[in-house]
């Protein structure tokens, strides 16, 4: 009869003459801890196929929630696009008054053109104007109807590039010069532009944010009905001496798959959104001679998506399985 | 085996399930614990497993001292036990060689040796052929055995059981019983609690009689096994 007390009694017994029997195997920890993994991976698998309504529903939540800032930052991208392209926009239109002579917007041009901030002063006519109008704007035609050129003469101021602070001031001088009507600063709504953008990229990330934290509420919230279906399962393994990683694993796992096939439907729904747009919007880039491109989703964006959205579901798993793990035992 | 120096429960509600108790059961030895309902076998076997910790007083399992061990230790200290409960605990959406395996699967056992250790776990309880049936189809007696072979396929030093006999009739009870007899001929340390004294008498083994949650009487009825 066997009275010796074990050496180690964590380690049951048998598990050493196991051991003893097969030593050609390298790592038998190792080996299982794989299997055990793999059968998560494809059991929680199965436990998502077995109610598949209920599978879809949060699939759709998670994926719409995913979808929107995806689509928000999509369009910021290709608006930055657009704002780049006039980056080089630093003149300034300064619109003279309609009556003044010729030889007094050359007066003044010349003035101008002495200024040490000032790098080059372009002249164009009111007849310049109209001509350059009449072949730009498409209202050919329609200047045809009037008898007299409206336009007034314009100066095309160009600051010197290495004083970029200089040209609001000198904005500022233009603007009192008598003989101006108006001065228009390109780089002024540029600025805008880029402050507007800067704002909705903002908002875009804030949205984000919330929509990551509802997709990470939604996976808790479904895992944790999950574990509470399952909670004399967990019960028992715990019984038997299952580790919170083994009684976390399975829904971990099911949290992965969540968040993965979000990932794929996110994915698919912005495509549809980028088909449905597609048409209209390579209309609109033609009317602008192609000037700026309309693009999608990269591939390394694409994988980001999936990443990051496999992520959230794990980490709403995560959150939710651990909370309940510490509740069922003694501290 | 298992050592309890004047150790206390108290339940938050304020109920004092154990008090002042004190006993040793040696490693290969077999006991029973008795009492009316609530005199506190549960909580003593409870605190054995771990799924309760003692008010006062020290609890010492196979060396080692349960006061002392951590949250991240508990599991280790229930691998080394083989548990029975009296409502057999078995998972009812797998099948009995999945139940039975179970134990092997936490405990980290490669796959080709756990079908030979289950198969022999069944086969000591006499269910062999009963390995692929699910648990809600088998009676009562063989749901008791199935967890049986559950608690002793990762082959435990230590086997406690609540109250294993306690919805069976007087010869399944007897049947499982000297089940557990079995085992400690082969070495495993056996503590059972029971109400069922007739058959605690014909078993002959060491009684410990809680009263109250204190340790009323400790003998060895004379008679045969």
């Amino acid at each position: 009869m066997n009275r010796r007390k074990p050496q180690n009694r964590l380690k049951p017994v048998a598990t050493t003459s196991a051991a003893a029997v097969t030593p050609t195997r390298a790592n038998p920890g190792l080996r299982s801890w794989r299997e055990q993994h793999l059968f998560s991976f494809f059991s929680s698998l199965g436990r998502l196929a077995a109610r598949p309504w209920a599978t879809a529903l949060t699939l759709a939540v998670l994926s719409v929630a995913l979808a929107l800032p995806l689509l928000f930052w999509l369009l910021l991208d290709n608006t930055r696009g657009l704002n780049s392209g006039v980056e080089d926009a630093r003149a300034i239109s300064v619109f003279l008054k309609p009556d003044l002579k010729a030889d007094a917007v050359q007066a003044l041009a010349q003035r101008l053109r002495a200024r040490a901030d000032v790098a080059a002063v372009e002249l164009k006519s009111p007849e310049q104007g109209l001509e350059e109008f009449r072949s730009q704007s498409g209202f050919a035609d329609a200047l045809k109807v009037l008898h007299y050129n409206p336009l007034p003469a314009v100066l095309i101021v160009s600051p010197r590039a290495d004083t970029p602070d200089t040209a609001p001031a000198l904005v500022a001088e233009l603007q009192h010069e008598p003989a101006v009507d108006l001065v228009q600063y390109d780089a002024l709504w540029r600025q805008r532009l880029s402050a507007i953008l800067a704002s909705a990229q903002r908002a875009a990330a804030v949205l984000a944010g919330l929509l990551a934290l509802a997709a990470l509420l939604v996976v808790g919230n479904t895992v944790r009905l999950d574990i509470q279906g399952r909670s004399d399962e967990i019960a028992v393994m715990q019984l038997l001496g299952a580790n919170d990683g083994f009684v976390r694993r399975p829904f971990l796992y099911t949290g992965f798959w969540y968040g993965a096939f979000a990932g794929v439907l996110t994915l698919m729904l912005v495509g549809i959104v980028e088909w449905i747009l597609s048409a209209p919007l390579a209309q609109l880039a033609a009317s602008y001679d192609h000037r700026f491109g309309v693009h999608g989703l990269s591939l390394p964006g694409m994988g980001m998506v999936l990443g990051a959205s496999s992520v959230l579901g794990w980490l709403g798993a995560w959150i939710a399985a651990s909370r309940h793990i510490a509740l069922g035992q003694p501290q | 085996m298992i050592a309890f120096d004047q150790v206390c429960k108290r339940y938050p509600s304020g109920h004092e399930a154990l008090s002042e108790l004190s006993f040793e059961l040696a490693a290969g030895e077999m006991a029973f614990v008795t009492g009316h309902s609530g005199a506190g076998k549960s909580t003593l076997l409870k605190l054995v497993a771990l799924l309760e910790r003692p008010s006062r007083g020290q609890i010492t399992v196979g060396g080692q001292n349960l006061n002392r061990t951590q949250r991240r230790g508990i599991p280790g200290v229930r691998r080394g036990i083989g548990m029975v409960f009296q409502e057999h605990r078995l998972l009812l959406d797998r099948s009995v060689f999945d139940n039975v395996a179970l134990p092997l699967v936490i405990a980290g056992v490669a796959r080709d040796e756990i079908g030979k250790r289950v198969r022999a776990a069944l086969d000591k309880v006499g269910l062999l052929a009963r390995e692929q049936a699910q648990p809600a189809v088998l009676s009562t007696g063989e749901q008791q055995r199935i967890g049986i072979a559950r608690a002793i396929v990762t082959k435990p030093p230590l086997l406690i059981a609540d109250e294993p006999t306690g919805n069976l009739d007087p010869q399944l009870s007897a049947e499982i019983m000297a089940l557990f007899g079995q085992f400690q001929q082969v070495g495993t340390t056996v503590l059972i609690a029971s109400h069922d004294l007739a058959l605690i008498k014909r078993m002959g083994k060491r009684v410990l009689v809680l009263d109250h949650g204190k340790l009323i009487d400790d003998f060895r009825p004379q008679a045969s096994a």
